[in-house]
């Protein structure tokens, strides 16, 4: 027969069995709140009496919620948090596992963590400061209360910021002996801290801090030894005085990886120092198919010399350096109309307004309408691209495969278009079809044309730009549009102007046909960038592919073809120029230099980098540089 | 009709160009401070060409971000603006209108009398300032001197979690304010704002 007592027992050692959480002393009480949980831990129900102490402090976090990484990015804070008692444990120093980021709205970044984060504590029991107890006190557990006060901010869109006090009885004695939940935990968490360089003695890493340049400081470091972890590899820079850190840009190349970080420096009247500290830690890195991040605080030269004046002062961001970008903008934006094809289709404009049915003045307004909106649209989708880790800039345009691919085909239509074959972008020679929808489409059409150009005067103001802003790149890129519609704001304000071109006349067909020529020399152009984005293959399937568009362009335009048959034409029509966007796509050489969600990019030193001479020059590699000053070892 | 319609798009375009151009002078300390031309809570308008000669504090707000609120609370800007009676202080409310922390001006206005708040607070509904001063926390302080340049550009203080007593705290903004009158640069000219992100 079972005894009441036994029963007790049993309830009691169920119970005992059945409490949760882990053993005592080895955390403190969560403390709750309906964003996050947080508590303090210890991997020792038995620490030793001196030495390393790891201890923990464990996040739970609500979905979307996130807490902070050391440099938090453009808002927030890290947690801050000091320990007591000061004379047995120091002063411990927090670490920070791999963090991730946060985009927010109006283009602003966080770096943190989201779900689960445990911020291991390096704390050290020190020598002494733990004497062992009087002969009559050794039968009791010895223990010592440590307690951390934390304060933390924790965001979504919206932050809130918490203050705890944490506390926890850490036993000391010998043997020491480990808690079989939390010491696992903290090595789990420990495993994903950085690395140092020390760790990795076959990475060896170059950094420069170049502010010397055109547009912002860049800030280069570069990693032998490694691989790129395609969509995963990140930078991060650790909050510096000096300078504010722009979004990173991750290149592979033979050998390493190199990021570019467009840096701006907080006062733009202040000289750099020769030398600057930065810490930076490198996550996803690949060596030896095993996946590892890497933190490095060290004093990067900086290049300055060429930027700076004899005063010591760095070059200006003064009303007149923005004078003269705006300047440069808009004469580069007018000499657009110089390159090939934006001088065929605007000699075939002007010579059609002279006869434009709706007035010249409505007609080149048109046309310049055309042009500025269609920049602000170019403006619009390099704001997207820059967003999405694609570069950009004025040029970098011509290093996707698929984008070089369409400006191909406008070329060739334009080309077409000259030669009497397809209606668009301008009405044929002597057409009745004059009117000011015409010119608008013109306009629009000349801005893809002049993509295709990289022209140099251009690189400053728009490297600038991107420096800057989404504002400033619409405000830039319009200025261009204003410069590229300079010949129809002329018309638009002095419509007199139109006598001065000659009249239309039997000429005037031959004309077009041989302007035609003209932007056909274009299409080769940008069949001559695709050699060295595409491979041999695909190169051909693209040339045929515009053989097509050409063939079928051409029994569009035979007489006759009506009803059904002209609309499958048209369809052929779009399929080719489908057919080109994919295979170039299809058969790109190189990976895409960034993955889209995960690599943020900016555009100076994509744009300086490849246009328009490397991403031409079979002969160099993809990242050729001079060695670089400032390489440290892991070794 | 047509032509009409062509010739005002053509002058919207111009128009936006030139909105746009503030953005070209943004930023770093040492620069010019962009222009500007907002509404207050108050209904007055706003310019900061208004105020040439004269140093200016900008101070980007939301009073439901928990950092700019705290401040509001202990009157951290309000006594500093009465300390330097002779600058103009601005806050700035560059929250987007879709945003749940956006406050009608009639709602603001009332906070701003519950608190003390004794400085006009601008509407930035588009975020178009906010971008063009790179303004990145609530609060976000700046201070423009009477060169039109931005003097400072960071933090109010050094205590982001709020930790310390009022007068254990270095006071950036305050320190930059002493040395402009002293006709001295702010030393730190620059530090790194914390707080909420702005609600753009």
């Amino acid at each position: 027969m079972i005894s009441p007592k036994s029963v007790l027992l049993a309830a009691a050692f169920a119970v005992f069995l059945l409490a949760p959480g882990p053993a005592r002393g080895t955390t403190s009480e969560w403390r709750k709140n309906p964003q996050s949980s947080v508590r303090l831990i210890t991997p020792w129900v038995v620490a030793p009496r001196s030495g390393d102490l790891i201890l923990g402090l464990q996040f739970r976090l609500s979905p979307g919620w996130h807490v902070y990484w050391k440099n938090s990015g453009d808002a927030g804070f890290p947690p801050a948090v000091t320990f007591q008692p000061e004379r047995i444990l120091g002063k411990p120093e927090l670490l920070w596992p791999q963090p991730s980021r946060f985009d927010l709205p109006g283009g602003l970044v966080a770096f943190g963590y989201e779900g689960e984060v445990v911020y291991p504590v390096l704390a050290k029991i020190l020598p002494g400061s733990l004497l062992p107890p009087p002969p009559e006190k050794r039968d009791k557990p010895e223990s010592f209360r440590i307690t951390a006060d934390l304060d933390y901010l924790i965001c979504e869109v919206d932050c809130i910021p918490y203050r705890y006090t944490l506390t926890l009885d850490q036993r000391v004695d010998f043997p020491a002996l480990a808690d079989p939940e939390t010491g696992p935990l903290l090595d789990t968490w420990m495993a994903r801290l950085p690395r140092t360089l020390a760790e990795v003695p076959d990475v060896k890493v170059s950094t420069v801090l170049d502010a010397g340049r055109q547009g912002p400081p860049d800030f280069e470091v570069r990693l032998l030894g490694v691989a790129e972890q395609p969509g995963k590899t990140n930078l991060f820079l650790e909050s510096n005085e000096a300078l504010d850190a722009g979004r990173p840009q991750v290149r592979p190349f033979a050998g390493g990886v190199v990021f570019h970080v467009p840096m701006k420096p907080r006062d733009a009247g202040k000289p750099l120092p020769g030398n600057l500290e930065i810490g930076w830690t490198a996550t996803n890195l690949s060596k030896d198919g095993q996946s590892f991040d890497l933190s490095v605080r060290h004093d990067v030269q900086v290049v300055a010399a060429a930027a700076q004046t004899p005063g010591g002062k760095r070059a200006d961001a003064s009303p007149r350096r923005l004078a003269r970008l705006l300047l440069w903008a808009f004469l580069g934006g007018a000499l657009l109309n110089l390159t090939p094809t934006v001088l065929a289709l605007l000699v075939g404009e002007m010579l059609s307004l002279r006869g434009a049915a709706g007035g010249v003045r409505e007609g080149a307004a048109a046309a310049a309408t055309g042009i500025v909106g269609a920049c602000w649209g170019i403006a619009g989708l390099a704001i997207a691209a820059h967003r999405a880790g694609v570069p950009a800039g004025w040029g970098a345009q011509l290093q996707e495969p698929a984008v070089t691919g369409l400006l191909a085909i406008a070329s060739a239509l334009l080309a077409l278009n000259l030669w009497g074959l397809v209606e668009a972008p301008l009405p044929p020679a002597g057409s009745p079809k004059t009117g000011t929808s015409w010119h608008l489409l013109a306009g629009v059409f000349t801005v893809p044309l002049a993509l295709a150009w990289p022209v140099p005067m251009l690189q400053e103001p728009v490297g600038y730009a991107f420096g800057r802003g989404p504002a400033t790149v619409c405000a830039v890129y319009s200025i261009i549009g204003f410069g590229l519609a300079l010949p129809y704001l002329i018309l638009t304000l002095a419509p007199a102007a139109a006598r001065l071109l000659p009249a239309p006349g039997p000429w005037l067909p031959r004309l077009r046909e041989g302007l035609g020529f003209l932007a056909g020399a274009s299409t080769f152009w940008m069949l001559y960038a695709l050699s060295h984005q595409v491979s041999p293959e695909g190169l051909a399937g693209i040339e045929l592919a515009l053989l097509g568009l050409s063939l079928i362009a051409w029994l569009r335009a035979r007489e006759g073809v009506r009803g059904p048959l002209r609309l499958a034409l048209v369809l052929g029509l779009v399929a080719c120029g489908a057919a080109v966007l994919w295979m170039a796509e299809l058969n790109r050489m190189a990976p895409r230099q960034v993955a889209p969600s995960q690599v943020e990019t900016m555009s100076v030193p994509a744009a300086e980098a490849l246009i328009p001479t490397k991403i031409l020059d079979p002969g160099l590699p993809p990242d050729a540089r001079e060695p670089l000053p400032n390489q440290t070892s892991g070794g | 009709m047509y032509s009409k319609t062509i010739r005002t798009t053509l002058l919207g375009l111009a128009a936006l160009s030139l909105a746009a151009l503030p953005a070209l002078a943004a930023g770093s300390v040492g620069e010019t401070a962009p222009a500007f031309k907002l509404k207050g809570a108050d209904g007055k308008t706003y310019s900061l060409a208004d105020f040439k000669g004269k140093t200016v504090v900008l101070e980007w707000v939301n009073p439901n971000c928990p950092f700019s609120d705290r401040h509001a609370r202990e009157k951290t800007m309000s006594e500093l603006h009465k300390q330097y009676g002779q600058v103009v202080w601005l806050g700035i409310n560059s929250t987007n209108p879709e945003h749940r922390d956006f406050l009608k001006p009639a709602e603001h206005l009332a906070y701003n009398q519950k608190n003390g708040v004794n400085y006009p607070v601008l509407y930035d509904e588009t975020g178009a300032i906010g971008h063009a001063y790179d303004a990145k926390t609530t609060p976000h302080m700046f201070i423009v001197g009477a060169d039109g340049k931005i003097a400072y550009n960071g933090a109010i203080d050094d205590d982001p979690p709020g930790r310390k007593a009022k007068v254990e705290r270095v006071n950036f903004v305050g320190g930059g304010l002493t040395a402009a009158k002293a006709g001295k640069s702010p030393d730190p000219s620059a530090t790194k704002p914390y707080g909420c992100s702005v609600k753009y």
